[in-house]
């Protein structure tokens, strides 16, 4: 998402040398709002990865004696069960980390996947033009008119699910978007001057959209693609939940959610 | 005239094209999948030469595009099928059965479930994007227009923090606080109109980031325009120059962004929230039938869907030539 109204700020003089990603990022350390989200991904990030090792418990063992026991502020929590047990009394804190881990995973992966596979596309179906534009922007049409949810239920709802089959019903239903806005940037890009003069020294079509295009017009996509991880993330939290995600007993955010709507009737 | 004519034609033409391409890849995704709905037909204890005998009769045993020119030749004459579980009482008529019992006459027409379905999906949709109107075109355009002030940090501040909430966690939390610890309102299921509240609720939750970011990011950059201020000079008021002309600038980035996302946002979002409420419309029918191998009635709400996403983006293309007539072409 474009922030198209950020307040004006005085510009320091740019350092010689200094590259532009690297004074954006000065800028954005500046404010208030970055620190606080780089340190909560920061322990985030440590959590998941040393957790499981530290917290003494399991994510997946069941032991029924220990069953609904409320966070450790809470009156009747002990440890090592910081955030309380489930109903089958499987440590809620362990969980949640592997369940981030894992939609994690999928989210970074699935937007890598369909970031490639759609820029590719589209910037061929851009610089080609004539009927290979035409057919592929039609595929594009069609892939865009089949809604995610419908495409996820359908196949997953029909196969046994697994982190695999997850990734590729998302990347399918992804990456028609970044083809489009690939494709319409490489139309525009096609007419420069720097891409002609490539031409004309005799550089292959191929070296001219990998070398010379694609690394003019793909970072301001990538950086709407790092939101998309977020928007994958809770895809995969709504597959969980529907039962079309990770098959238990592996922790997931859907999973856990869905395991304590049960017994919200009688919390 | 001729314009909007040739516009229509042409769109529509290319329009049946997608739909029965997506048609085409539902059918044939759902007979390569796993899963036999022949054995949820007639149950755990059927003969193989009963599942035999009820899969050809359901055609099932044809190959893919025999199946799917004769089921094309049905709608064509209007018949989407019959639902290969429900029967026509309502209810579900899998499980134990002989082959007899699951002759196609007693099971409900598909196009019937729909029809039953359809009222609560869009009472249900309706009154979510209301919802999210109500409190994101107020703030987008506040927050467009001060820009560097409160309006701005709220908008920017709710909408992070609405986007960053999965649906399912929303609807479970307004679950518990409005419903199971107080009372306040019904939550599960469909009785009267008090049960679309809550919701309704969890659709604009997840619609307002995107509305109030987008109508902001369109006001902000039409009001740094030069023809904003000099309208002022003119002596034309800033409330006059916004909702005159802003506004109408500033809708036609609005209306793709709605077609081409928030219509598709909006399609996920109820067949969840559906699924989460168990509130009987299109999306509970749907994620069932997935479930039961229900393959006339998914292949029918696939053609559907994809049909009204098709026509919302002939219908916004058309719009926002209207309104801004430098588009046309």
């Amino acid at each position: 998402m474009a922030i198209a109204s950020s307040p004006p700020q005085t510009f320091a003089a740019p350092a010689r040398g200094q590259s532009v990603n690297a004074r954006i990022l000065r800028l954005a350390w500046r404010s208030p709002e970055m620190k606080v989200a780089s340190a909560l991904f920061l322990a985030l990030c440590l959590l998941t990865l040393f957790g499981p090792f530290v917290i003494d418990a399991s994510a997946t063992k069941i032991s029924v004696a220990d069953k609904f026991l409320p966070p450790i502020f809470m009156e009747g929590g002990k440890l090592p069960h910081i955030l309380g047990t489930d109903q089958l009394g499987r440590d809620l804190l362990l969980r949640s980390l592997i369940g981030l881990r894992n939609a994690f995973l999928i989210g970074v992966v699935s937007v890598v996947l369909m970031f490639v596979l759609g820029c590719a596309i589209g910037i061929y179906s851009g610089y080609r033009g004539g009927w290979t534009d035409v057919v592929l922007m039609r595929i594009t049409d069609i892939q865009m008119s089949i809604p995610v949810i419908i495409l996820a239920i359908t196949i997953l709802g029909m196969s046994r699910p697994n982190p695999v089959t997850i990734i590729a019903v998302l990347v399918l239903s992804g990456w028609p978007i970044y083809a489009r806005v690939a494709r319409s940037v490489t139309l525009a890009e096609r007419q420069k001057e720097y891409v002609r003069a490539a031409r004309i020294i005799g550089a292959s079509d191929l070296r001219i959209m990998v070398r010379h295009i694609a690394p003019s017009i793909l970072p301001p996509i990538a950086f709407v693609a790092v939101l998309d991880v977020a928007r994958m993330m809770i895809f995969e939290a709504i597959f969980g939940f529907i039962g079309i995600g990770i098959q238990p007993p592996t922790p997931t955010f859907g999973t856990i959610i869905a395991g304590g709507t049960q017994y919200l009737l009688n919390a | 005239m001729a314009f909007a004519l040739e516009f229509f034609l042409r769109r529509i033409s290319q329009g049946a094209l997608i739909v029965l391409a997506v048609a085409f890849v539902i059918f044939t995704l759902l007979r390569i999948a796993p899963g036999d709905p022949i054995r949820i037909i007639l149950g755990p204890m059927a003969t193989p030469s009963a599942m035999e005998e009820t899969a050809q009769r359901l055609g099932l045993r044809d190959p893919i595009p025999v199946q799917f020119v004769r089921y094309l030749g049905d709608i064509v004459k209007g018949d989407f099928g019959n639902s290969f579980i429900r029967g026509k009482q309502g209810g579900t008529t899998g499980g134990s059965q002989d082959a007899g019992g699951s002759a196609p006459v007693d099971r409900a027409p598909v196009i019937e479930l729909i029809a039953k379905a359809l009222p609560y999906t869009l009472l249900l949709a309706a009154s979510g994007f209301l919802l999210a109107c109500l409190v994101s075109i107020p703030l987008g355009i506040l927050a467009g227009v001060r820009n560097h002030g409160w309006p701005q940090r709220v908008a920017l501040y709710l909408s992070s923090f609405f986007v960053s909430l999965p649906n399912v966690w929303v609807g479970i939390v307004l679950i518990y606080l409005l419903s199971a610890r107080t009372g306040w309102l019904p939550a599960i299921g469909y009785q009267h109109i008090g049960y679309v509240i809550i919701p309704a609720i969890v659709v604009a939750v997840e619609l307002a980031p995107v509305m109030i970011r987008s109508i902001s990011v369109a006001v902000a950059t039409n009001v740094q325009e030069p023809f904003y201020e000099i309208g002022q000079v003119r002596g034309l008021s800033a409330r006059a120059m916004l909702f005159r002309h802003v506004l109408r600038n500033a809708a036609v980035p609005l209306l793709n962004s709605f077609g081409a996302q928030m219509i598709g946002m909006l399609l996920g979002g109820l067949f969840v929230v559906e699924y989460i409420f168990s509130f009987p419309g299109i999306g509970l029918l749907t994620i069932n039938a997935v479930f039961q191998r229900d393959f006339p009635v998914i292949q029918t709400v696939a053609i559907f869907a994809s049909t009204v996403l098709v026509f919302i983006n002939i219908a916004v293309d058309f719009a926002s030539t209207t309104i801004d007539r430098r588009l046309k072409f």
